[in-house]
């Protein structure tokens, strides 16, 4: 699915049938062969925008997921490596931030500052680290304990070493499998947002395609029920990624191995 | 009795830091917007010096952000929550009569939710059949990621306008003014849709954590020597397992409050909705600065105030969560 996807993505140009920017007289007719999915108020092919809707969404969850996990990782090293004070305040930072309403702070910033596709993928990136910090922190404790560790502390130059080549390789799993269920949240994000009217108005989006359909939902349902078919599957693409990342490497597993290196 | 005193006052101390950093951070990125408040108020694209001024000096704005971040501050401390400049009222006034409408669709919405994927979790699990268990859970991953704007416009496409049996929008009839019991009625008929697109969309959550808690408490040691003495299967699992079970999804009650009012939001401009949503949308497209930040004070007061409520609740019933 994900494979779909990303050939969706990237051969849009040689998949879709019409440009998906084209208007034509064709207004609002149903899906049929000519247009598969049906058009929309300004005669645009559906299935056209569907497929140029992939890139917006994909690029959305892959970036904004990145910098929340990059941004993750790093605060999660940190306050676990060098513990005391340092791991007090981050962690009370870490607590504070998960309780604040995301969306609504992603919601204010996008409303103030204007809503250009880079800005909201880095207001994502920005506003929902703090998961993948816990995460991190957690791991960085238990493989603080472990001899590998222990013994690169003592060989390696600095603890920038230490950090870079041993913890962050060995640590980052559990918080890569937390990044693909995120990359579904954040595509649910931008769809809500575009679908508010406050995505960005260059692209083509996919809850900004059911915004424009929802005047005509009721005698020209096509316009809405496509894009929202696509968002539910990317989501749920992800969502299987991110388990079956999870499920590999269940926590059971992971403290069998470390038992065998241990000794 | 201590570890718990101690334990409400570490969970006071978090949520009070938290709303300090919800209210910083907005104050600070309103006030960095570009135009600010007072060209937004004459509702010119290029106003004159001389307005900007006079709009500044008869609002305050003049002063230096520090003084206006402490006055903020201040009058929040006091109850007060701004005034809205567009409306020349105050903000509360305006809030007041839309928290009703959206806490009525969060909570509701949030107790069935948990009360339907709960029960779907047990009923799923006394199957013990892998088809019931694999349908269950691929329901869960669609519902999980059905963006809710989407999933509402298709219930009103197939209840409302195919099969007419729900109204589409608003929480009152305008046609007619009932009262007493018909009022009621009407206020439930028009509940019906946005509700049940909030307790769908929430269901898998707790489906998916109680699930896993059920298996896990399974596995667990004590009820393979239980059922090796000869506990029944039906008395094991009612007595054990589903006790046990149920912190899990209750932990999480409070952050899905927090999710459901998020839901609440989008929904609300779907369903014409008279509640706090959909004034904050109004307020964000007219950069009504004070009422935009009024809200989002309440509702991320809201939000806290019930994770603080769960928190404490759950500290009564798992003795362990006491100790760290």
């Amino acid at each position: 699915m994900l494979l779909m996807l990303i050939i969706m993505a990237v051969f849009a140009p040689y998949i879709s049938p019409y440009n998906p920017y084209a208007t034509s007289n064709n207004v609002l007719s149903p899906p049929s062969l000519t247009n598969l999915f049906g058009t929309d108020s300004l005669g645009r092919d559906i299935f056209s925008r569907v497929i140029y809707g992939t890139r917006t969404s994909l690029l959305v969850g892959v970036i904004a997921a990145g910098i929340s996990a990059i941004i993750g990782i790093l605060v999660g090293t940190f306050s676990g490596y060098y513990g005391g004070i340092i791991d007090e305040g981050l962690s009370k930072v870490i607590d504070a931030f998960l309780m604040v309403p995301v969306f609504f702070l992603i919601l204010i910033i996008v409303a103030i500052f204007g809503s250009n596709l880079f800005y909201i993928m880095l207001v994502i990136g920005l506003t929902t680290w703090p998961p993948n910090a816990r995460i991190m922190r957690g791991q960085v404790l238990s493989l603080k304990e472990r001899s590998f560790v222990k013994i690169a502390k003592s060989t390696e130059g600095s603890d920038m070493q230490v950090i870079f080549l041993h913890i962050i390789p060995n640590g980052v799993y559990p918080v890569i499998a937390n990044s693909a269920l995120q990359m579904g949240g954040a595509i649910l994000t931008e769809a809500a947002l575009s679908f508010l009217g406050l995505g960005d108005p260059n692209v083509i989006s996919w809850g900004a395609m059911i915004n424009d359909g929802t005047m005509y939902m009721t005698y020209a349902w096509w316009t809405v029920v496509f894009p929202g078919i696509f968002i539910t599957l990317a989501v749920i693409t992800f969502s299987f990624i991110g388990d079956g990342l999870q499920y590999v490497m269940n926590p059971k597993l992971s403290k069998g191995v470390a038992e065998i290196e241990s000794s | 009795m201590q570890n718990m005193i101690k334990y409400i006052f570490r969970r006071i101390v978090a949520v009070v830091i938290m709303i300090f950093l919800v209210m910083t951070v907005n104050f600070f990125l309103i006030h960095a917007a570009p135009g600010g408040p007072a060209t937004v108020m004459t509702g010119l694209e290029f106003p004159s010096k001389e307005i900007i001024e006079a709009l500044n000096k008869q609002y305050g704005l003049d002063k230096p952000i520090a003084v206006q971040y402490l006055e903020y501050m201040g009058n929040l401390l006091r109850g007060n929550l701004g005034y809205s400049y567009i409306y020349s009222e105050s903000s509360w006034n305006l809030i007041e009569g839309r928290i009703f409408p959206t806490l009525i669709l969060t909570i509701t919405s949030s107790v069935l939710a948990f009360v339907i994927g709960v029960y779907m979790a047990i009923f799923v699990s006394r199957l013990r059949n892998k088809y019931g268990e694999l349908s269950a859970s691929l329901l869960s991953y669609i519902l999980y990621a059905v963006p809710s704007f989407w999933l509402a416009l298709i219930m009103i496409i197939i209840f409302s306008s195919d099969l007419k049996l729900f109204p589409t929008s608003g929480m009152l009839s305008l046609r007619y003014s009932y009262s007493g019991i018909e009022g009621v009625i009407d206020f439930i008929h028009h509940l019906v849709l946005p509700v049940s697109t909030l307790t769908l969309i929430q269901i898998p959550v707790f489906y998916r954590i109680t699930r896993t808690s059920i298996v896990q408490n399974q596995g667990e040691d004590y009820i393979t020597t239980l059922t090796a003495i000869g506990v029944p299967k039906e008395k094991l699992f009612r007595k054990y397992v589903m006790k046990n079970s149920i912190v899990p999804p209750l932990t999480i009650f409070g952050i899905m409050l927090g999710f459901s009012i998020t839901g609440t939001v989008i929904l609300e401009r779907v369903f014409a909705w008279p509640g706090m949503g959909r004034l904050m949308l109004d307020a964000i497209s007219r950069r009504d600065y004070q009422l935009l930040l009024g809200i989002y004070f309440l509702m991320a007061l809201f939000i806290s105030v019930a994770m603080f409520v769960t928190d404490i609740l759950i500290a009564f019933l798992d003795p362990r969560v006491r100790l760290t």
